[in-house]
């Protein structure tokens, strides 16, 4: 069984937001909504300034709140990895949505379920890459199978220092992001 | 630090909007009538059931929980963005998520609160219950009033509990991310149960005694909130900014800043009236100011519970482990 995973190469991204742009046509997000996002981090005093260009999205835990408190079974984790959500069983209560420490859950105004990334999967059955790593430039976005050797993800991952959102939260994210000014630890 | 989000808004940054004044409600008045139930127990069993004779809260408290459950039931039920899909939460046990357990225990708190109303029924009121089974069954579970009352006692914790857990188990919001929550919140609920019994009991014994009950509770309340900033304050950095809204007075953090002021006089204020009602010579009836200053007493420690409610599922909602 694959275990799908992502990961982000911030040296590369040049925050054109054309994964945003899929995403949303791929997932017929609702207007006004979105599953990923581009987060544009100035730092610094004027001219010494530095800028972080940060891809956020679902991270797909391994140990995910939001499926922990879903009270109705609607979030579910799939054997290869993804987080995923059967939208027939969800009753809008937004616990999952208020677990999340990403904040990668919202309730989809159209539907009134919650909803967020999926990796695509229907794409991912299909052999296709997700909307936002088939579109994205830089090839700053990458997704593959880690128990691959040879996967994008697991190359990316042995030829790079890579870290996770928020490791202290002990949710064991699935999306790892190659930093542009961090250090190996 | 300046940061500029593509693809975000209130919408995709849901702590800027997850929860409103619905759950608020809902967890004010499931607390209210789960501190009502554990009440009432007390009530009917305290001197061997003789606290509650001739009094009218021996019928009327008992049939408020069900009602006050109700109302509460209703605003997380209009909270729900798809209200017809709500029978799934009793097509499956969620163990792990406090909101399952919750919907399960709520289904045994309904009819353990409404066979011990029928149970403490008084005997000579029973013909008002008009339909014949009624009457049979109160008298019936009469002889159980003694386990009904227990069950009920015992449902009235978890419910109260419950409440508090429903937020303290989110990782993700480090304002209610304590164990410290649910027991701040079964003590306020408690504390509102016996205001409310204050309010509507029709004797000076009963509304006397459950004044003494509460000064106890409402102290209690007045130890575990210090200590739940105390420990958010000496936590990680997130726990300590957390608490801020509460403690920066400034127009942006304006109702948190306000709860905290408004909690910092209502409950010393009721603390001090009760104090001084219980050492009161009232005489044989109360007289009509001394019921308007228990009212209003219990009436200040029904906007303690209130206000923390509704400032900690806000404030909650604003914090962040990042």
């Amino acid at each position: 069984m694959p275990k799908y995973a992502m990961v982000i190469n911030q040296r590369r991204c040049v925050a054109c937001m054309a994964c945003v742009v899929a995403c949303k046509k791929e997932n017929e997000v609702p207007p006004g909504q979105f599953r990923t996002r581009v987060i544009e981090n100035t730092e610094g005093t004027f001219p010494l300034l530095r800028m972080e260009l940060r891809s956020e999205l679902c991270n797909h835990c391994d140990n995910p709140p939001c499926v922990y408190n879903c009270p109705t079974g609607a979030s579910y984790k799939a054997d290869n990895g993804m987080v995923l959500l059967k939208h027939n069983r969800c009753v809008g209560c937004k616990s999952c949505v208020a677990a999340c420490p990403y904040d990668a859950r919202y309730i989809n105004e159209e539907k009134g379920y919650a909803d967020k990334c999926t990796f695509c999967d229907h794409r991912v059955k299909e052999g296709k890459e997700p909307a936002c790593v088939a579109t994205c430039l830089g090839k700053s976005r990458v997704f593959g199978d880690l128990e691959d050797p040879k996967s994008p993800v697991s190359v990316a991952l042995r030829e790079n220092h890579a870290e996770v959102l928020l490791k202290s939260a002990g949710t064991k994210p699935r999306v790892y992001y190659v930093k542009k000014f961090s250090k190996p630890e | 630090m300046e940061i500029t989000v593509t693809g975000a808004n209130a919408i995709t940054s849901p702590h800027l909007h997850v929860w409103d004044w619905r759950v608020s409600l809902y967890l004010f008045l499931g607390g209210l009538s789960a501190g009502l139930a554990i009440m009432t127990s007390i009530l009917h069993v305290r001197k061997g059931g003789n606290l509650a004779k001739g009094d009218r809260a021996a019928v009327s408290a008992a049939l408020w929980t069900p009602v006050i459950l109700s109302v509460g039931m209703l605003f997380i039920f209009l909270d729900l963005e798809r209200k017809l899909n709500v029978f799934w939460f009793y097509l499956t046990v969620q163990p792990l998520s406090p909101m399952s357990w919750g919907s399960w225990g709520l289904l045994v708190f309904y009819p353990v609160c409404i066979l011990f109303a029928l149970a403490a029924f008084p005997a000579e009121k029973r013909k008002k219950l008009a339909f014949r089974q009624l009457i049979e069954l109160s008298e019936m579970l009469s002889r159980y009033k003694l386990h009904l009352a227990a069950a009920n006692f015992g449902m009235g914790i978890f419910i109260g509990i419950y409440t508090g857990v429903l937020l303290s188990s989110f990782v993700a919001r480090p304002l209610w991310n304590s164990a410290i929550l649910p027991v701040l919140f079964l003590t306020s609920a408690m504390s509102a149960g016996a205001a409310f019994m204050i309010m509507i009991a029709s004797q000076k014994k009963v509304k006397l005694f459950f004044t003494k009950v509460d000064i106890w509770l409402v102290l209690a309340e007045m130890v575990l909130l210090p200590l739940f900033f105390y420990g958010q304050y000496t936590s990680s950095g997130a726990n300590r900014e957390s608490i801020m809204p509460f403690f920066t007075f400034n127009h942006e953090y304006f109702w948190y800043g306000l709860a905290m002021l408004l909690l910092l006089v209502v409950l010393p204020i009721a603390l001090v009236m009760k104090f001084l009602e219980v050492n009161e010579d009232h005489g044989e009836e109360l007289s009509h100011e001394a019921l308007m200053k228990m009212n209003l007493s219990a009436l200040l420690v029904l906007a303690g519970g209130l206000i923390i409610r509704f400032s900690f599922v806000y404030a909650g909602q604003l914090s962040h482990l990042s």
